[in-house]
């Protein structure tokens, strides 16, 4: 109940801002340049592959606007002083945090929701068929990416108390995990077996289970796992490749190219799981920050 | 009222007969309760164990200057800020454990909070209906505290400071809360904004409200207030009625006549007017201290009256500025009165 007060309020908010406009006018404008240029360059692209091609631009865009969207949630009503204003009526700090997640949550549903509408009309006006269980699938994914990167910024904006910390912590997220991910993932490769992966992954050269895992915790690897499952083609995570990270190339089987056995957390629902994971766990710790600050 | 009961029994301590449950002391309950409340920040000590009791129904006024710890203290009481020592019930709850509890059942003026900008008047005062799950009609609070009409349609981002503090006081009175809890009320507005919302405070009182409100200047205190709490550096220096407060300064006031002359009978029989505590002759000078102020034109009548001619008075009254200077130290009061200067009027 309260919570959905919060959230409801949130939301509103929102929409007065700019910010929902904003953002969905953003992604609604990226799916028409994406579906425009595929138009006059690519006439007659099979319309199946439309969906995997505008996954690619929205595993970049989609996390950074979510992040914009939430880091300032909390932080931002602790340095006004409107969170005084809302603490003194009946939520809870837990009713304000889950609020706040549900309510940004929605303000990038809107906006990702409106931009697949748009791909799924143009779909239809610019190549005919449309790939309605691709695009649909597709768009849950999408949602979950979101939203994973609104648990991370709303995570933040609980934990800290300062527009720049929280600013600094979002920005080092996305960067970390658009670009240093694999290098990270590389580095503790090194530590474990005295050397870096081998590069390309090839079936000639696989590589262990863990580390393929540790590189689809980030939620940018985890959404093209769940992306190429969803589509059944092959959606490449857009993030920095670096010869000592683990780099598959080609859509060799994870069979083959994986030593010994593909273990459960390999699988393509396993990666959906860590998408959940990366909503609430940082919101969680967040939150427990959050509880027992001192709002003076 | 009624209250629930809020602190069962523990098999732990059942032995312990103080333990008594809060429920049972029914509308005697206080509405506020502190116990040793302290709170430090690293080295400093905002709050000094602090132990004070407000009644149900009371009108209380917590005076101080800025930095007395005033904020501080009720920051506790709404669980914004947490006490590193000490307790403190409101309503008969647990400040720390029951937070929720009582925030369904005050209503409260944050001080140094700020609104949502982007959402009008009217959309605050819905807001906190919602999260009370009060029902009635927005604009009777909105009337209330003189935010009807155009006003209540605007966003909340162009209000003056004034009107931001009419419709945070209009959402605390949203469900119309058992207690008030407002720091600094009169911060931002005009003396007529002061007047009328001294006038919402005396008109919530008469519903029963019981109303706790801070201020660092006396003059907003004293018109409404039943009692009055005094905080300086961190510590509940006085508490009491206005003439409790008095008796415990011992503040006479003191009429200097100088006169031409004086006998000893009139001198001493200046003692026996009811309210003057005491009376010196010396040099052609008569020192009278009065512990009421009417006492001073009886005491100026009856020397006239005995023959002598008064050349010349002069008057030192123990106001109650004086009383609020000595109570909260040299200074205090120069910079209460420089601060009220700067509210724009």
């Amino acid at each position: 109940m309260s919570i959905a007060t919060v959230a409801r309020k949130d939301f509103e908010d929102a929409v007065r801002s700019q910010m929902l406009w904003s953002l969905t006018g953003l992604l609604v404008g990226l799916i028409v340049l994406v579906y425009g240029a595929i138009w006059y360059f690519e006439g007659n692209l099979p319309s199946s592959d439309l969906a995997s091609i505008l996954a690619l631009p929205l595993q970049v865009i989609v996390p950074l606007a979510a992040l914009i969207v939430g880091y300032m949630a909390i932080v931002g009503e602790r340095r006004s002083g409107s969170i005084k204003i809302l603490l003194s009526l009946p939520p809870t700090r837990e009713d304000v945090v889950a609020g706040k997640l549900l309510g940004r949550s929605g303000v990038v549903a809107v906006a990702v929701l409106a931009a697949f509408v748009v791909a799924t009309l143009l779909t239809g006006l610019l190549f005919g068929e449309v790939p309605v269980s691709g695009l649909a699938g597709l768009a849950v994914a999408t949602l979950l990416l979101g939203f994973a990167f609104v648990g991370i910024a709303v995570g933040f904006s609980a934990a800290v108390a300062s527009r720049g910390r929280a600013m600094a912590g979002v920005v080092g997220t996305y960067l970390v995990f658009l670009g240093f991910w694999d290098v990270l993932v590389g580095g503790i490769y090194r530590v474990v077996t005295g050397s870096f992966p081998a590069s390309p992954i090839t079936p000639d050269s696989p590589i262990e289970a863990w580390a393929l895992a540790l590189q689809r915790l980030n939620p940018m690897e985890a959404y093209g796992v769940v992306a190429s499952s969803v589509l059944d083609q092959q959606v490449f995570a857009l993030t920095l490749q670096f010869p000592i990270g683990i780099n598959v190339f080609g859509d060799a089987p994870l069979e083959d190219i994986v030593v010994g056995e593909v273990p459960f957390y390999l699988s393509e629902w396993f990666s959906a799981l860590v998408l959940l994971a990366w909503i609430l766990l940082p919101v969680l710790v967040g939150y427990l920050r959050f509880r027992t600050a001192d709002l003076g | 009222m009624s209250y629930k009961n809020v602190h069962s029994f523990s098999l732990g301590n059942y032995d312990s007969g103080i333990n008594v449950s809060r429920a049972d002391a029914g509308n005697d309950m206080p509405a506020i309760e502190t116990d040793s409340l302290s709170k430090r920040f690293g080295d400093v000590v905002a709050v000094d164990d602090v132990s004070l009791q407000i009644d149900d129904g009371e009108v209380f006024g917590f005076l101080g200057p800025n930095g007395a710890g005033k904020s501080t203290t009720i920051n506790m009481l709404l669980d914004f800020a947490r006490p590193t020592d000490g307790s403190a019930t409101v309503l008969g709850y647990d400040v720390r454990e029951e937070s929720q509890e009582i925030r369904k059942r005050v209503g409260v003026l944050p001080e140094g909070f700020d609104l949502y900008e982007r959402l009008s008047g009217r959309k605050h005062i819905e807001f906190a209906q919602r999260a009370k799950g009060a029902n009635g009609d927005p604009e009777e609070y909105l009337a209330r505290v003189g935010l009807d009409g155009d006003a209540a349609n605007r966003n909340a981002g162009g209000y003056s400071k004034g009107m931001k503090q009419r419709l945070a006081l209009g959402m605390a009175l949203v469900g119309d809360p058992e207690l008030l809890i407002m720091d600094e009320p009169s911060s931002g507005l005009d003396p007529t904004g002061i007047q009328e919302m001294q006038e919402i405070v005396r008109s919530e009182a008469e519903r029963g409200t019981t109303v706790f409100f801070s201020s660092h200047i006396l003059d907003h205190v004293e018109e409404v207030c039943d009692r009055i709490g005094v905080m300086n550096e961190g510590e509940l220096v006085a508490i009491g009625t206005l003439d409790e407060l008095h008796a415990q300064i011992g503040g006479d006031a003191h009429l200097e006549l100088s006169v031409d002359d004086v006998s000893d009978r009139t001198v001493e029989t200046l003692t026996d007017i009811d309210g003057i505590s005491g009376a010196t002759a010396r040099n052609g000078h008569l020192d009278v201290s009065c512990s009421r102020s009417a006492a001073k034109a009886k005491a100026i009548n009856h020397v006239e009256a005995a023959g002598t001619t008064v050349l010349d008075i002069q008057v030192e009254d123990q106001d109650i500025d004086d009383l609020f200077a000595e109570l909260t130290g040299n200074g205090a009061k120069e910079e209460a009165e420089t601060i009220a200067e700067e509210v724009p009027a």
